[in-house]
């Protein structure tokens, strides 16, 4: 009476009709589709667009599909190829100054988080901004967080990181200010020592890890983390032996780049294919990964891969660390592994695929809180249940 | 000031020599000498709390297993701070500073922060502290003249603070018996092991309860303590049974419900207890039957273990073992390569992870192991964590 029916030939049906059949196509939502929900669909994800050309590996294949895409579908949202083709301006902002192009020059420097990017754009929204009353401020402010989060709704990080801004703005409009632009300066002024706690953050989490890092011990990572990058420059750093099983991180091979960096420390590094990890996890003392988002249930949303690892680690009795910052702490609460936007990245096989085979294309994965051991942030070592506490603490 | 020294040196030579039982002990001693050390300084706050720390540090270094004495450093520690802002906002003015340490502006009117936010601000660091600048109060506090009333009132509301913490600490184990009746019921059979003062005043107030139950006492090998609270239980006519450490897999299905005292509770909600508890944890986790940890508060640490069969171990003397007349021959180490062929290790202390504790009953009342962090936030400052000063990278 339960079976599974067999929906997805019926979901089938409807989106062959719509799109162009000649690109791979992801497995639509619901039957009754638009054009435009279908072209979201498609979308590839800036974000994990943005995370690829940090890494360096984007192949000129990948970039040809990209291209190819821009121009197929000239009705998506924003730019497709953040740091190829030029940034469209913002299709809601009529004035000279557009948010949306302060985020991406803001972005393009590999070092910068996300959500830093984001509060810099909007602190440049701020200053450039012609409002006379908190009011009117908050309200534009309202206006230029609503489209950078609407530019990019896979990129949580910046979800959260506008979230933030703005919960600050209304805390502080809550004191009293006698001088509007008094108030203003100091919201620039907040907006740009959050930036510097990007940097303080990584070091934080770097000197908190330390202790758990112990001699001789191996350290399965995967994904391409700046913060886990950080913990393992500081361990290697302080003479610390150990060695680092890195997972090749398909499609975008971010196993590769970070082998590359840990070579670079003298650390032993060893690569593994995706698949591989059940059979080393048994050498395996600890996992350590970053975070996208850090979601209200205290699991982590990250890179695909990330739940797989941990569900053998955790069957395995493995402790999984996370490293993240505060920042990244997003009020989300999946349920499941499709209950959030859909992330879709381009993925190269090497060879043509024939059009009726569908390609799973997600970036991203979620990894429920019994699986992880404990986040290390910058507000110190927490366990899971601690995320939420944070979050209500500062929303409500 | 060579009185202070030499009343902190006797209880540092006494926890070096172990001379001190149990944690309860040890607490309760160290918070006395804290009271008579705080007593006898004269000097502001800032210093007050370098004070402190010093003292924390020898009598942490003279017994590092010991993680008590750390507890009750950092609990007197917040202390300190908590009596310095409820100093300031009680009708007296703050000048919030800025991170830079800057003035930011002078207020007539006394800055009333929410009990939620001083929590947050000043003592944990947070989301809501990162977007709030904290006010530097210690630091602003040391500027100040040295006026004799409110300073004064300052030493006696941390005299205060520290005698509460030493009632606390000596009425913790009455308080949590008090919740013996919900959890013991009619007809129940009862696991523990070792000897643990917590659990046996928790069984004695259910047994004056009027409720019948019986007990399995593991002995606790090598020390075989389970013996001694067997023989305390059945002199209270409660119906007991000694079993060995190695048969808990086998009792274990007809047990309700284990009750178990231990050295002390790691901030991520796991426990340092006697060696042969985490078999007694994986047994009950196996088998669906509650593990129950029952501590008082002093015992709760703020620090994450790793590493902590290792680090948090007490390795003691193999001869409780294995005499060393019958094995001197193994155990020589000029025959040969000069390295003994027959080890003996002897570990005080066993890790229990958090997945397999049920439930924390503490004088505060019963709490899962998720819920530890809390009570961390409450009674601890996270500027407290680290007593060492390293040097700055």
């Amino acid at each position: 009476m339960w079976r599974r029916s067999a929906s997805f030939i019926l979901d089938n049906r409807t989106p062959n009709d719509v799109a162009s059949a000649s690109r791979p196509e992801s497995l639509a939502l619901s039957p009754p589709l638009q054009s435009s929900a279908m072209a979201d669909a498609d979308a590839n994800s800036a974000y994990y667009q943005t995370r690829a050309a940090h890494h360096g590996v984007v192949t000129s294949d990948w970039l040809a599909q990209a291209q190819a895409a821009v121009g197929r579908n000239p009705d998506d949202l924003g730019s497709v190829v953040a740091s190829e083709a030029e940034p469209k301006p913002a299709s809601d902002s009529g004035k000279p100054f557009s948010v949306i192009e302060e985020f991406n020059n803001w972005r393009k420097q590999p070092d910068l988080a996300e959500a830093v990017a984001a509060i810099r754009a909007l602190a440049s929204v701020i200053m450039s901004s012609e409002a006379t009353t908190m009011m009117e401020l908050e309200i534009e402010l309202k206006k230029a967080s609503d489209s950078l989060k609407s530019w990019d709704k896979t990129s949580i990080s910046l979800t959260a990181g506008c979230d933030l801004f703005m919960r600050f703005v209304t805390r502080t409009t809550a004191l009293e200010y006698e001088d509007f632009n008094s108030a203003k300066s100091r919201l620039i002024e907040r907006a740009e020592k959050f930036g510097e706690i990007s940097t303080k953050a990584r070091r934080i989490i770097a000197v908190l890890s330390q202790d758990f890092i112990f001699d001789g011990c191996t350290i399965l990572v995967h994904g391409f983390s700046r913060v886990v990058l950080e913990v393992l420059k500081t361990a290697a750093q302080s003479k610390k032996l150990f060695r680092v099983f890195c997972t090749e991180g398909r499609p975008d091979r971010t196993g590769l780049r970070l082998s590359n960096e840990l070579a670079k420390l003298d650390v032993p590094v060893k690569l593994l294919i995706d698949s591989a990890v059940a059979y080393t996890m048994d050498e395996v003392d600890m996992v350590f990964v970053g975070a996208d988002g850090v979601v209200e249930s205290g699991g982590i949303i990250n890179m695909m891969g990330t739940y797989q690892i941990a569900l053998v680690a955790h069957s395995m009795n493995k402790p999984v660390y996370v490293a993240a910052e505060s920042y990244k702490f997003a009020r989300l609460y999946p349920l499941d592994q499709k209950d959030m936007a859909p992330a879709l990245r381009p993925i190269d096989f090497g060879v043509p695929i024939p059009s009726k085979v569908e390609v799973e294309r997600s970036a991203r994965d979620y990894t429920p809180p019994q699986y992880l051991t404990l986040l290390f942030t910058d507000l110190g070592v927490l366990t899971p249940s601690v995320v939420s506490d944070e979050l209500i603490q500062l929303y409500l | 000031m060579a009185e202070v020294q030499g009343i902190v040196n006797e209880l540092a030579t006494k926890l070096r020599k172990r001379k001190v039982e149990g944690s309860r002990e040890t607490a309760r001693l160290t918070a006395e000498l804290f009271r008579t050390v705080i007593s006898q300084q004269r000097v502001t706050s800032a210093a007050l709390v370098e004070v402190v720390r010093d003292v924390g540090q020898q009598l942490i270094a003279a017994n590092p297993v010991e993680l008590a004495v750390g507890n009750i450093v950092r609990r007197v520690l917040r202390i300190i701070r908590d009596s310095d802002l409820s100093l300031e906002v009680g009708g007296l003015t703050l000048v919030p500073q800025g991170d830079d340490g800057d003035i930011v502006e002078e207020d007539d009117k006394p800055f009333m922060l929410s009990d939620a936010i001083s929590q947050t601000i000043l003592h944990q660091p947070s989301l809501v502290a990162q977007l709030e600048s904290k006010p530097n109060l210690v630091r602003h506090f040391e500027g100040k003249a040295d006026k004799t009333p409110r300073s004064w009132q300052f030493k006696h509301q941390i005299i205060e603070g520290v005698n509460d913490l030493i009632e606390d600490i000596n009425t913790c184990h009455e308080q949590i018996a008090d919740q013996a009746l919900e959890l013991i019921h009619q007809n129940e059979v009862i696991l523990t092991l070792g000897h643990s003062r917590t659990v046996k005043k928790f069984l004695y107030a259910a047994k004056e309860k009027k409720r019948s139950f019986q007990v399995y006492v593991a002995e606790g090998a090598p020390k075989h303590l389970g013996h001694v609270l067997a023989k305390e239980l059945a002199e209270k006519h409660l119906q007991t049974t000694v079993i060995s450490d190695s048969s808990v897999f086998a009792i274990i299905s007809r047990v309700n419900m284990v009750i178990v005292g231990v050295h002390a509770v790691m901030a991520n909600g796991g426990v340092i207890a006697p060696v042969g508890m985490n078999m007694v944890a994986l047994a009950a986790k196996k088998y669906a039957v509650p593990f129950v940890v029952v501590a008082g508060t002093h015992k709760l640490c703020p620090l994450f273990p790793n590493n902590p069969e290792v680090l948090l171990n007490d390795m003691r003397c193999p001869s409780e073992l294995l005499s060393f007349g019958e094995f001197s021959d193994c155990m020589d180490y000029s025959i040969g390569s000069g390295a003994p062929l027959l080890n003996v290790v002897n570990p005080a202390f066993d890790y229990v992870p958090p997945e397999l504790v049920s439930l924390f009953v503490t004088e505060i009342g019963g709490y899962h192991p998720s819920y530890i962090y809390r009570l961390i936030s409450d009674y601890y400052s996270s500027e407290d964590l680290v007593l060492q000063q390293k040097p700055a990278s």
